[in-house]
């Protein structure tokens, strides 16, 4: 376990490529999917929270359900759909980044729809009759709505690259989890423990567990700042 | 002017059955009664904001209408901003001086650049009336705009909207547990009781001659 560690470390700091590539295969995954998730999730979320329309609380209803989507289940209907036989077959989009994108966007939207309008729900109400009381426009109301979640949304962010950097199901149906293409932080930790290679996995881990230590930091750093 | 009938129920249970009023177009109109008699849910309604049991929100020939919630919300921004969202196609000066005005006539010019977040009570009703006012409505909605209000503050407030109520010849629904408010402030008074009208009059008369069983027994716990 000890030698493990000490193996874990000095690998990271000797720069080997393998690890750095696989590494940026992670980050080019995890960053362009949270920022796409989150650039849908909060002004559906939002607007989930805004309008007291009737069918408001099922839309809510599936959208948690969604959160729960089990992300196998989520990878197995993007195989479907991408795959040989799938109806998206010619996009040719099998094993490569851009439908681990697709299939984790699909994943943590919901989860980023359902932080924002769990908050915002709550001061929806006095929001939206405050500015209907001065006469603002529905469309100025709402827009006060998001300004009002403003920090709302780091949390929501960092929920989305958490998630996204920790997913594991749906990216190896999807992405195969190929050395040097598509094998990200946590699919490499499975399959180097599977055969046996735990230096690069407790390698892996340390440095999944710092990255989100860093983000952590920098997110409560900046909403501390911003919102005294 | 005259206010439409309003009915409101809430899972069956009638809270407001309004059968229309008229509101004098020189002065004040208070709206007096106990907690749940349905004051809120008048203002709302007249207000536009809340749907009755029949129809759309909002009433047919109402004019623009300024509501204050009895809860209005500070927004996470300077007092000053949160007034000057009211600005409603002002020049940026001249907004401001309004603005400015404003919060000077209610004694908190001096917390314009505060985030209006960390007002007290008080504090966040004077910054709420004030971004009501800056614009004019034919009909002010005031839901206890001075509940959270100290004395002076109180004064300032009345001060400012009776001025508010000259200038622009609006008609104002204030709603009030303070008979000396309505005393000072209304011309006409309504008197709401389990969400039914129970009495409605000259203030005058009304406060110190009440006609029904209900009202005397109301005005009686305030000389206690
Ligand atoms: N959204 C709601 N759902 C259910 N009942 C409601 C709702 N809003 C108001 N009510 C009920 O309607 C009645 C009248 O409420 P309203 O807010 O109009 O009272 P009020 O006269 O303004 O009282 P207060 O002096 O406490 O402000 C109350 O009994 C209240 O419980
Ligand atoms: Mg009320």
């Amino acid at each position: 376990m000890v030698t493990a560690l000490e193996q874990a470390v000095a690998l990271v700091l000797s720069g080997d490529g393998l690890l750095l590539n696989i590494i940026s295969v992670t980050l080019r995954m995890s960053i362009p999917s949270s920022v796409i998730s989150l650039l849908l999730g909060v002004p559906l979320g939002t607007l989930l929270a805004f309008c007291a329309f009737r069918g408001r609380g099922a839309l809510v209803v599936v959208n948690r359900t969604l959160m729960g989507l089990p992300p196998v289940v989520c990878g197995l209907l993007c195989y479907m759909l991408f795959s040989g036989v799938g109806p998206f077959r010619h996009f040719r989009l099998m094993y490569t980044i851009p439908l681990m994108i697709i299939a984790q966007v699909i994943l943590i939207t919901p989860i980023v729809i359902g932080s924002m309008e769990s908050f915002a729900q709550r001061i929806a109400p006095a929001v939206r009759e405050t500015a209907r009381g001065l006469g603002l426009s529905r469309r100025r109301a709402f827009l006060l709505l998001v300004n009002e979640s403003r920090y709302q949304i780091f949390s929501a962010y960092l929920l989305a690259f958490s998630r996204a950097i920790a997913e594991v199901g749906a990216v190896s149906m999807v992405g195969g989890a190929i050395a040097y293409k598509t094998n990200v932080m946590t699919t490499a930790i499975m399959n180097y423990t599977n055969m046996g290679n735990f230096t690069l996995g407790v390698a892996l881990g340390l440095i999944l567990l710092a990255m989100s230590l860093v983000l952590n930091l920098a997110v409560s750093l900046l909403q501390g700042r911003l919102s005294r | 002017m005259n206010l439409p009938p309003f009915r409101k129920s809430y899972g069956g249970r009638v809270v407001l059955d309004f059968p229309g009023g008229e509101l004098p177009g020189d002065g004040v109109c208070a709206v007096i009664g106990t907690n749940g008699s349905g004051k809120s849910t008048l203002a709302r309604l007249a207000a536009g904001v809340l749907e009755p049991d029949r129809g759309c929100p909002g009433w047919p020939g109402r004019p623009r209408v300024g509501y204050l919630p009895q809860h209005s919300y500070p927004f996470q921004m300077s007092v000053r901003a949160n007034v000057l969202l009211n600005a409603a196609g002002r020049g940026r000066k001249e907004a401001r001086e309004r603005a400015d005005a404003l919060l000077d006539r209610l004694g908190i010019l001096a917390l314009a650049d505060k985030p209006a977040h960390h007002l007290s009570g008080g504090e966040t009703a004077r910054m709420a009336l004030a971004r009501l006012l800056m614009r004019d409505y034919g009909l002010l909605v005031l839901d206890e705009p001075t509940a959270a209000m100290d004395i002076r503050s109180t004064a300032l407030a009345e001060e400012l909207v009776g001025g508010y109520q000259a200038r622009t010849g609006c008609a104002v629904l204030w709603i009030t547990h303070s008979l000396k408010q309505a005393r000072r402030t209304a011309r006409a008074v309504f008197f709401l009781q389990e969400g039914q009208l129970a009495e409605q009059g000259p203030a005058e008369t009304l406060l110190t001659a009440p006609r029904t069983e209900a009202l005397r027994r109301f005005l009686d716990f305030y000389a206690l």
